[in-house]
Parts: structure tokens; C-alpha cells; sequence
């Protein structure tokens, strides 16, 4: 596969990713893939062309998933997204949804922020919705304290195998613990975890909504910082599948920017890392036994990353754990899609089916890598949800108990 | 798919690396055995076909008794998921198209049965509004030229979907209206007001999505009538159940499915393969196994690939026989009665489904290769294609078994 090329004419016609595409079976108004992608595509090279239903692409990457031809169909759609932009104004409840990091950088720095501003977006949610962002979605509250600062007051025993963690926004503002649950779990591998505090948003959030000149600033940023490590071999880890994807796959589809597939080599989700430890046999292998059972869901940002669902196959080896893949598709919100107001039905529509299986298998509890997936899970099937890398550190301290 | 169910029945851990969804979806869902000859001649019966294959084609490796135990196996699966198939290699199917002409086929499911719609004297060919491809005066026009069909009286019926407000709609549209309980309830009062009891329909592929009867059953009862879909133009929604019925299979079976899996290449050691490695945005990753089964397509998938008088197996680098002079690969007159040579070209293989070098002795000794991977055969031509795909496919992974140990 390699890099990319976005070539609309790899494209043969054929409809497969018409068949699979969520958004297209939730809603006739979206024109589907294959039209607003790579047809579409071949008009906007030489003159503009405004296809009003490019707005419902999610970016979710089922179309990409399934192309014969290796056409990278949704990131055609959002290069297009984001050339509309160049002569037209983002509306307010765009700009909101894009820059989450913004606010929630403004909220980490007041004394009491998260919890004013959690206490706000509760009062706040009418004006929200007078925006155009949904009253109904589920919008995730910050945590008390960011996971940089948490990691910050953290002892870590010092090792000479060395990883980078890169948390990004949802991670570090609002789950903090899953960040804090992976640094445990590299320590009890005898990974000594470095957190660069420069680090800014992948920009998933910001292309998803045609703010590409400003995911590309971001992403020098990253790709500069992380450069640093990766060109010493040190590998750079994501607990979040979309965050993943947007460093090693949509930064070289969307931009040219030098050294980037050198340093994509070294970039891993935590669930892959890990099980590549099994497989070299460094993997600290004192589980606990945990007789519980969870449903997993794989978030379309790690199936298109092209290694299978490693989280899954990582919690196998946690003896007495039952964990059932629930295999129903995509959950709908694919990051800030399902918040807004006139797509949240679509997404709520896409994730039904997922849902349905979820409480018809009378489990409590969902275990998924990508954060907006478990709100949606949370919100959609009312189960409570984990990350993987949460089970994973239970099943260590659980050992010789 | 056919290959990693068979490995994983018979006890085999089993991985499925993928890249793209395969072309299920955009074929009919029939299993095509053999519906025409070398002359373009049509076929009494898939069996008598079989007889008469030259010796490069897939079926001549295959034999006849793994061939018939391909066709039960699948069947056995479309039992098991509750999807049955009909058909047997002494039977030609011939089902309506979208064209309003007849095609040969082998296996199909119970909502492309014909025999109702053989006797009947009375047809409706049943539309539905903004439906693209799908015209009902153009069926019953050309029905009216085939034999046995110029003496029937035809009715056309049209049911709105509802769905005039949005894209073009595609008879996945229609599938998925459907599948929804309104809109079943919906179209079968649309149509109690239109269709007499004990008529035979002919409908597109629209019976819903899922790979079960559920809506067939629930318009058949409501109605008292014979639903019969065609063939129709992709997205295939009949493809569309036959893929989700073989994924659901397979995943039952504990086969680990990778997708966006770009194989790129493989490592050999003394004639063995020990594991493919993919080529993925980020890096390579390595796939160790004790054997191999290659089933990712011809020029189409990227399971072969050509440039002028050249052709290539890219991952095995397995060697490929095709003319120097490409002007030879080519039929100019693409609706004669002679198949495509470049539709020919392929990897050939000995009975095992191994693939053999210029001198036909076996390349890998842990490698079986499966579908249109494989020489010898136009599938467009013939309708051979997921006959040879199944048929292949069982005999790789059977073989497999034998060989493998």
C-alpha cells in the first residue's frame, strides 16, 4: 500500500463502498462515497464544484476499508471539505467542535476550570444547542485534573527501555485515567514512560471540519517534537485509534511534510506494542485471574489502521477474562459527527444496530480503545465502557492476589 | 473466505489477511459453475460441462468428486446460517436479469427459484419509483422475444419507497427500506392493492439486506405470491447477503480477520513460505505461518498484475505464462464467441491447487492458490466465476490438510 496516492481515477465505479458506507444507510441525503468522493473528485480538479452533501461524510473510513483499489475515498472528501472552507466561513458550532483543546487548555488554567466549566456546559447546553451542537449528544466532561498533571506528580520507576506516550486531547483532558492506566502497565513491563508536555491536538477534530491549514500547523508540531524520539528509535504510543491514525496515516495522506514516513514507522497503538512484546517474549505475563466478561467494539480508526484488533487478541491473555468482539459496525459518532445538532440522529441511526446487540448480550460493560466510541457506547446502549489498557493494569495488580 | 471456512473446520487456526471487501458485493450471490462452452454455447447442465474443460482449466485440476463436495460444503454453510441455497450441478438455473434476459447459474438462493415463473401465464414485473436500473418495460419487452416467455401476459406494477427526496436510489435503498418494519408494512399495502393472490412477481434484488428469508417469507405470506428477484447491476444486494453469510460463518469459526492488510511480499526458505509480510502506511508487518492459501483475485484484485507481454504473481513472484506480444491478449470483437485470452492468464497449478513453474514442477510445497488467481479460465465468459472460487477454494484448504501436517 505504501503511501497513498489520491488518484479519483484508481476508482473503477464499482459501488462496493457504496454497500458499506454507515452514513449512506442512515440517511438518502448523503450522495454516497463513491459520488461525493472520487466522481465528485474528478470535477473539483478542474473547476469548483459544491457538493452539498459532502457535509455528511463522517470520516469514519468504511469506504477506504472497503475500496478494491486502494482509493482513500474519505480523505478525497475531506481535501474537498476543507478547499470549500478556503472561500467560506466556518460556522460558530464548527469552530467550537474543532477546537476542544482550546477551551479545555482555558479550563485546565483557572483554579477549579474543569469542574466551572463542567458546571457551565450543563447550564450552557441550550445556548450549545442554539449553535447547532446537540442538546441530546454526549458531550464528555473535563476531569478535575489533566493527565499531564497527573503524570507530572507520578514516580516513575526509571528504566533503560523507553517509550513515548502521546495522550492526546481526549485522553489528557477528559480520561485521564486511561493514560494513567497505560503508564502503569508500561511500568509493569519495565517501560519507562516519557509524556512531552508540547504536544498539541493530532488534528482529527479540526480536519473532520475543513480547518486543514490549522491541522497542518499542528501536525509540524507533532511530527518536530516526536521526530526527536523516533529518529533514536524510541517508539511513540496512542491509547487513541483516531489520534493513531491522524499521525502516522492522514498526516502523509493530507500533507507533504519531510520525514514523515521515516517517523510513521515507530508509531504504535498501545494494544499493538504490547502484543508484539508476547510475541518477542517480553511481555510481563503475570496476570491476575479476572473472571469477568465485557463485550469489545473495535473503532473503525483501528480497523483501518491494518492490524487486526490487537487490544482484543492482548486481553486473550488475561486468564478467567471472557471478551466477546460484538462485531456490529460503526458506533456513529466518529469524533464530533454524532455532537452535531443535525447529525446526531444519523449517528444515533448508524449506531442502533450496535447498540441493540450490546444490551441484548446482557453485559454490563464495553471494553473499546477510541474515547468518543465509548461515549456513544455509554450513551446509545447505556452500558458502562473501559479501555482495554484499564483491564490490562486491573489484571497486573490482581497477580498473587 | 470458502478456503479459511474449510481450514477452520477442520481445525486450523486460521487468518484472514483482506485488503478491501472483496467483489461479493458487486457480483451476483449465485455460485456460477459452468453455464456456457468454449463456443459460447450454452450448457444442458453444469455436470456436462465439466466433462468437456480443457486441461489448463481449474475444474480438470479440481475433479469432479471435490467439485460436488465444494457445492454441499456451501451449502451446508447457507443451512447453518439460515440462508439455504438451491441447486445442483444436474440443474441449470437460468434467472431473470435486470435486462429482461435469462443467465445460466448453478446455486442460487430459494428468491431466484424460477419454477414457478416457468409455468406461470400471468407475470407481474414489479418496479419501484426512482429505482435506477431497473425498468420494467424493458424486462417485458425482451421477455416477450425469449421462447417460452413470448406467450405469457405481463403486468407492470410500481411501488413508491418513498425515497424520491435524496440521492439516486439503488436497489440497496429499496433492500433497506425493507428491512425496516414500517417499511415493510408499507410496501405490502402498496401492493395489496396491486398484486392479485397466486401471481409470480419479478422483482430486483430488494428482499432485504440481511442473508435470511425474513422478508421474502413475510411479502410471500402476506400476498400469496411468488417473489422472484434478478440479477441485477451492483451494488448486489443477493452479493451483499452472500458475503455477510460467509464473514458470519467464517467469524464463528474463531477465523481472525486483518483488514487493510496490503500483502506486499512473501519470505521463502527452501521452498517453503514461512510468512507474508504487508506493506502498510505506517510499516511492514510479518505474518508467520505453516501454509499459505493465495485467493486475492487477477488483474482486478491486484492478485496479478501486467505490464506489455508480462504478467506477475506479486507477492509468491510466482511465474505467470501470457504472450510475449500482447496484441495476443486481447479478443477485438468482445461480444464474439470466443473467451478473452487475457481472461486466461493466471497462475496454473497441479491437482493440489500448488503452484507449478514453466516445467510443471510444484514453486512452493506450503502454498495453494485459489480463485481468479488461477489460469485457464473466463469466467465472464463461461460464468464460472464463484464456481471456480468455491470449488478452488476447498480443494486449496482440503489439500492443505493432506499436505500440511
Amino acid at each position: 500500500m505504501k503511501k497513498h496516492h489520491n488518484n479519483p481515477d484508481s476508482c473503477t465505479a464499482c459501488t462496493v463502498c457504496i454497500a458499506h458506507c454507515p452514513v449512506t444507510a442512515a440517511t438518502n441525503q448523503f450522495r454516497g462515497p463513491k459520488m461525493v468522493g472520487p466522481a465528485l473528485e474528478r470535477m473539483r480538479l478542474s473547476q469548483e464544484d459544491v457538493e452539498p452533501s459532502l457535509e455528511y461524510c463522517s470520516n469514519c473510513k468504511n469506504c477506504d476499508m472497503s475500496c478494491p483499489s486502494g482509493v482513500p475515498i474519505s480523505t478525497l472528501n475531506m481535501l474537498a471539505r476543507a478547499k470549500l472552507f478556503k472561500t467560506r466561513k466556518h460556522s460558530k458550532r464548527d469552530y467550537i467542535l474543532s477546537h476542544g483543546e482550546q477551551a479545555a487548555k482555558l479550563a485546565a488554567m483557572m483554579p477549579f476550570g474543569a469542574a466551572l466549566a463542567n458546571m457551565g456546559m450543563d447550564m450552557s447546553r441550550g445556548i450549545l444547542k442554539m449553535i447547532g451542537i446537540s442538546d441530546k449528544a454526549p458531550l464528555p466532561p473535563y476531569a478535575r485534573a489533566s493527565f499531564i498533571k497527573q503524570f507530572k506528580a507520578l514516580r516513575q520507576q526509571s528504566y533503560p527501555d523507553k517509550v513515548v506516550f502521546y495522550p492526546g486531547c481526549f485522553i489528557n483532558y477528559n480520561d485521564p485515567k486511561v493514560g494513567m492506566d497505560f503508564v502503569a502497565v508500561m511500568q509493569a513491563n519495565q517501560y519507562e514512560v516519557i509524556v512531552e508536555s508540547d504536544l498539541v491536538c493530532c488534528g482529527s477534530p479540526l480536519v473532520v471540519n475543513g480547518f486543514l491549514d490549522e491541522a497542518e500547523a499542528n501536525a509540524k508540531i507533532n511530527i518536530q517534537i516526536l521526530k526527536k524520539w523516533t529518529d533514536q528509535g524510541i517508539p511513540v504510543i496512542t491509547c487513541c485509534t483516531s489520534c493513531g491514525l491522524m499521525l502516522k496515516q492522514e498526516y502523509q495522506e493530507l500533507f507533504h511534510i519531510e520525514g514523515v514516513e521515516e517517523y510513521a514507522k515507530h508509531l504504535y497503538d498501545a494494544g499493538e506494542f504490547l502484543l508484539e512484546l508476547y510475541d518477542k517474549g517480553r511481555l510481563n505475563t503475570n496476570f491476575g485471574t479476572l473472571n469477568e466478561q465485557y463485550m469489545y467494539h473495535a473503532p473503525c480508526h483501528l480497523r483501518a489502521q491494518g492490524m487486526g484488533l490487537p487490544g482484543l487478541e492482548l486481553l486473550e491473555l488475561i486468564p478467567g477474562l471472557e471478551v466477546k468482539d460484538v462485531d456490529a459496525g460503526c458506533c456513529g459518532i466518529s469524533g464530533n459527527y454524532g455532537f452535531k445538532d443535525d447529525k446526531y440522529d444519523i449517528a444515533m441511526k448508524i449506531g442502533a444496530p450496535l447498540f441493540a446487540k450490546l444490551k441484548e448480550s446482557g453485559l454490563s460493560t464495553t471494553i473499546s480503545e477510541c474515547g468518543t466510541c465509548r461515549l456513544q457506547i455509554a450513551h446509545g446502549a447505556q452500558v458502562k465502557t473501559l479501555h482495554p489498557m484499564t483491564v490490562v493494569r486491573k489484571a497486573y495488580e490482581k497477580y498473587g492476589k | 473466505m470458502v478456503a479459511a471456512a474449510v481450514a477452520a473446520k477442520n481445525g486450523k487456526r486460521v487468518t484472514l489477511l483482506t485488503l478491501g471487501a472483496g467483489t461479493l458485493t458487486i457480483g451476483g450471490g449465485i455460485i456460477d459453475v459452468l453455464g456456457y462452452g468454449d463456443e459460447g454455447v450454452p450448457l444442458a447442465t453444469p455436470r456436462a460441462g465439466l466433462l468437456e474443460v480443457g486441461p489448463e482449466h481449474p475444474y480438470k485440476k479440481i475433479g469432479p468428486v471435490a467439485i460436488e463436495e465444494s457445492l454441499r460444503f456451501f451449502k451446508e454453510i447457507c443451512a447453518a446460517e439460515g440462508y439455504p441455497y438451491l441447486g445442483s450441478l444436474d440443474e441449470m438455473q437460468w434467472v431473470p436479469t435486470a435486462a429482461g434476459t435469462f443467465k445460466p447459474t448453478c446455486l442460487i438462493p430459494k428468491t431466484m427459484d424460477t419454477t414457478q415463473l416457468n409455468s406461470a401465464t400471468n407475470v407481474v414485473v414489479l418496479g419501484f419509483e426512482e429505482l435506477k436500473d431497473f425498468y420494467p418495460h424493458l424486462i417485458t419487452k425482451n421477455f416477450k422475444n425469449i421462447p417460452g416467455f413470448q406467450d405469457k401476459n405481463y403486468e407492470m406494477v410500481m411501488i413508491d419507497p418513498g425515497l424520491a427526496d435524496g440521492r439516486d436510489v439503488t436497489a440497496l435503498d429499496v433492500a433497506r427500506w425493507l428491512d425496516t418494519p414500517e417499511g415493510l408494512q408499507d410496501c405490502i399495502k402498496q401492493m395489496s392493492t396491486r398484486l392479485k393472490p397466486d401471481s409470480v412477481v419479478i422483482i430486483p434484488p430488494v428482499l432485504g439486506t440481511r442473508p435470511d428469508y425474513v422478508i421474502a417469507d413475510s411479502l410471500a405470506q402476506a400476498l400469496s405470491c411468488t417473489f422472484v428477484e434478478t440479477a441485477a447491476v451492483p451494488p448486489s444486494i443477493t452479493g451483499f447477503r452472500l458475503r455477510t453469510m460467509l464473514l458470519s460463518y467464517v467469524k464463528k469459526l474463531g477465523v481472525r480477520i486483518v483488514e487493510q492488510a496490503a500483502v506486499a511480499r512473501s519470505i521463502v526458505e527452501n521452498g517453503k513460505c514461512t510468512a507474508v509480510v504487508t506493506d502498510g502506511i505506517d510499516r511492514e508487518r510479518t505474518y508467520y505461518a505453516k501454509a499459505f492459501i493465495l485467493a486475492n483475485g487477477g488483474f482486478y484484485g491486484g492478485g496479478l498484475v501486467a505490464e506489455p507481454g508480462h504478467a506477475q504473481e506479486p507477492i509468491f513472484k510466482l511465474p505467470v505464462a501470457a504472450p510475449e506480444d500482447h496484441e495476443l491478449w486481447a479478443n477485438p470483437n468482445l461480444f464474439s464467441n470466443k473467451p478473452q485470452p487475457f481472461a486466461k492468464i493466471g497462475v496454473a497449478v497441479d491437482e493440489t491447487m500448488r503452484p507449478l513453474d514453466e516445467n510443471g514442477k510444484v514453486v512452493l510445497t506450503n502454498v495453494f492458490v485459489a480463485g481468479r488467481n488461477l489460469q485457464g479460465y473466463d469466467f465472464c465468459f463461461e460464468k464460472s466465476g464463484n464456481g471456480v472460487a468455491l470449488a478452488s477454494g476447498y480443494q486449496a484448504a482440503m489439500s492443505m490438510d493432506r499436505e500440511i501436517k
